[in-house]
């Protein structure tokens, strides 16, 4: 059986994309990243989760592991996950730059008016 | 010493130490850039020279000697792993993000916000060099976006201009989904692996290939393709590298396209899924998107009246030549044909990022002096910038592969491995050809013709522009002289070490 926490992050992604492919407004494009992302860091994070003996796990920055006797969850996910945070918020705030810019010279959030280039 | 570390710290150091030095003075910015990137040259030359005589993978361990954790047997560290294709990769990257440097002295002479600028340029090229360099895959997507971001920013970088901002968001979207689809890749090889480094997750792969490593690689391959923009999604570089200033082009479409593009779709097909994946099917996949590429790069290039599109056109039909290359190159596997192949496609990478970066600098030179690239209002130039004219005509001649140029060697060693491998494919290449020549002699055409009065008043650029432009035609016609020799002493072995899979995969995991 799939684990229930995969299926989200893949619906999240899936949304995601459906909102891309489908949506007009620049602002709602850039939601629509945001929300692939999500989806992509909480499937690294549930890779790194793990339940062993119905004890739940602990953080991997929990310094009294050897008193608790719980598994520790992967800590390489968790380093990735706020890697990839980090990149998404510069990506995120050059869009909303961007974007605004956009509104100066279209006066317009639709991507379909953005169609002056052409040939 | 081992000089791969200084190869990110140099212009790393550059970077952030750029707008402090900018606060002397204008001048002291510019050569600052300038030191940095021709000491980026310096270092990436001699990483090529040692791995060029020694023929053996480097591989660098971040903060510790060897890359194995303690009392595993298997590696936990970042690592980074440069073979002969990753050296020369870095040191064409080097060689055209320093003259584009040095070009965009007086190119953007008349701009504001050159701090900037000059930050951005050094980050984009960083960028690469650390995708080229590294052998972790995480580590390979941090360097991914850091190029990324940085050509968004650069595309957008005249925010005055709609033609700027537009091209700048439609490349920010299509390349923010891309990379999605790369991290999503990646997460899902972890996921079925646990680990990172590409040594590794390769002979972990080859022991157990699963159907999650298998989407996993087409979400690799598809993102990658995105970046690299083959055909069916290739409009955004049709409208992001004629909107950049063309120091910028030059360098997107002589570079950030097969860095962050053909470069790693290579490393990935050979060194990580290699020993695992059905090497046939996956070329034929890359050969068919190579031959729609091929094609319709170079047909769309023919009806283009802008002359920055009309060169972004080619460049999507000459990264067509290099995917035709590499898809042979794994179709063919472990034969002559395969080899030759993959060393055609790593020889048109190199001569095509020195082209491209001529001939958009031409491009750059044009638009400077006349304010116009529209090819209808530049008939004649050649009575008014003759050398600029000249620096052209060698561009195209060498894009379409004339005999004593650089193009045509590597054009031939496609041409001959197609022809061997399939028929079909020769011909396929042959009529890419017909067409891009079609679109160059059109160039050339209204450059020679009669002048109109626009193009009288127009003059030669500046010492300071026409300097790179003659060094990048020097190299194309040095490259020219010794076209066998260099394919013979470079670019065969390049091939035959990407090639030899076990050997990158043991360079980092030892002798176990």
């Amino acid at each position: 059986m799939i684990p229930f926490q995969f299926i989200t992050a893949f619906l999240l992604i899936f949304m995601g994309v459906y909102a891309f492919l489908y949506k007009r407004n620049l602002l709602k494009l850039i939601l629509a990243l945001d929300v692939i992302d999500s989806g992509i860091h909480l499937l690294l994070i549930s890779f790194g989760y793990r339940l062993e003996n119905n004890v739940l796990p602990t953080a991997p920055i929990y310094t009294g592991y050897e008193t608790v006797k719980a598994p520790m969850v992967g800590p390489l996910p968790q380093a990735l996950v706020l890697t990839s945070i980090v990149i998404g918020v510069c990506v995120l705030s050059l869009a909303v730059a961007l974007t605004i810019n956009a509104y100066r010279h279209y006066g317009s959030l639709d991507v379909n008016k953005l169609r002056r280039l052409r040939g | 010493m081992n000089v791969l570390p200084f190869v990110i710290i140099i212009p790393l150091l550059g970077v952030f130490s750029l707008p402090l030095v900018g606060l002397v003075g204008k001048k002291a910015r510019e050569a600052w850039a300038l030191l940095i990137s021709g000491a980026t040259l310096g270092v990436t030359s001699k990483l090529l020279y040692n791995v060029w005589s020694t023929k053996e993978t480097l591989v660098y361990t971040l903060g510790a000697k060897s890359p194995m954790g303690q009392g595993v047997g298997f590696p936990v560290r970042i690592v980074w792993e440069v073979d002969l294709l990753s050296a020369i990769m870095a040191f064409t990257i080097a060689f055209v993000a320093f003259l584009a440097v040095a070009y965009s002295i007086e190119y953007m002479r008349h701009d504001t916000g050159l701090e900037k600028y000059y930050v951005l340029i050094l980050v984009l090229e960083l960028g690469m060099l650390g995708i080229v360099l590294t052998g972790d895959i995480f580590n390979f997507y941090v360097f991914l976006e850091i190029m990324s971001i940085a050509s968004y920013a650069l595309v957008a970088f005249r925010n005055d201009t709609w033609e700027g901002i537009e091209a700048g968001i439609k490349y920010m979207f299509v390349g923010s989904l891309a990379s999605s689809f790369i991290l999503l890749g990646i997460a899902l090889l972890y996921g079925q692996y646990g680990t990172l480094t590409m040594a590794y997750l390769a002979e972990k792969m080859a022991a157990n290939f699963t159907l999650t490593a298998k989407i996993a690689l087409a979400f690799l391959i598809g993102g990658l393709l995105f970046k690299s923009g083959a055909v069916p999604v290739h409009m955004w570089l049709a409208d992001a590298h004629p909107a950049a200033p063309s120091s910028i082009s030059a360098m997107l479409s002589g570079l950030v396209i097969k860095a962050g593009g053909v470069y790693v779709i290579a490393r990935i097909a050979f060194s990580v899924f290699g020993m695992a994946v059905n090497l046939r099917t996956l070329g034929w996949v890359i050969i068919f998107f190579a031959c729609l590429t091929l094609i319709v790069g170079n047909a769309m290039a023919v009806v283009q009246t802008d002359m920055k599109r009309l060169l972004a056109f080619s460049s999507v039909g000459q990264i067509g030549y290099i995917l035709l290359g590499l898809g042979i190159g794994l179709a063919a596997y472990g034969t002559k044909v395969g080899e030759i192949a993959t060393a055609g496609a790593i020889y048109h990478t190199v001569n095509h990022a020195i082209m491209k970066a001529l001939l958009f600098m031409v491009a750059g030179a044009v638009l400077h002096e006349l304010g116009t690239k529209d090819l209808n209002e530049l008939s004649g130039l050649a009575k008014t910038m003759p050398k600029t004219t000249f620096a052209f005509i060698v561009g195209a001649a060498a894009i379409i592969g004339l005999p004593p140029l650089n193009g045509f060697a590597s054009k031939w060693l496609l041409y001959e491995s197609s022809a061997l491998f399939n028929p079909f494919l020769g011909a396929i290449a042959i009529i890419g050809t017909a067409f891009c020549t079609a679109a160059y002699i059109r160039v050339l055409y209204t450059f020679l013709g009669r002048p109109s009065e626009r193009v009288m008043k127009a003059k030669e650029p500046g010492m300071a522009m026409l300097l790179p432009m003659f060094i990048l035609v020097g190299a194309i016609i040095l490259m020219g002289l010794f076209p066998w020799q260099i394919s013979k002493g470079v670019m065969i072995p390049a091939a035959s070490m990407l090639a030899n899979i076990k050997g990158y995969v043991l360079a980092v995991m030892g002798g176990v």
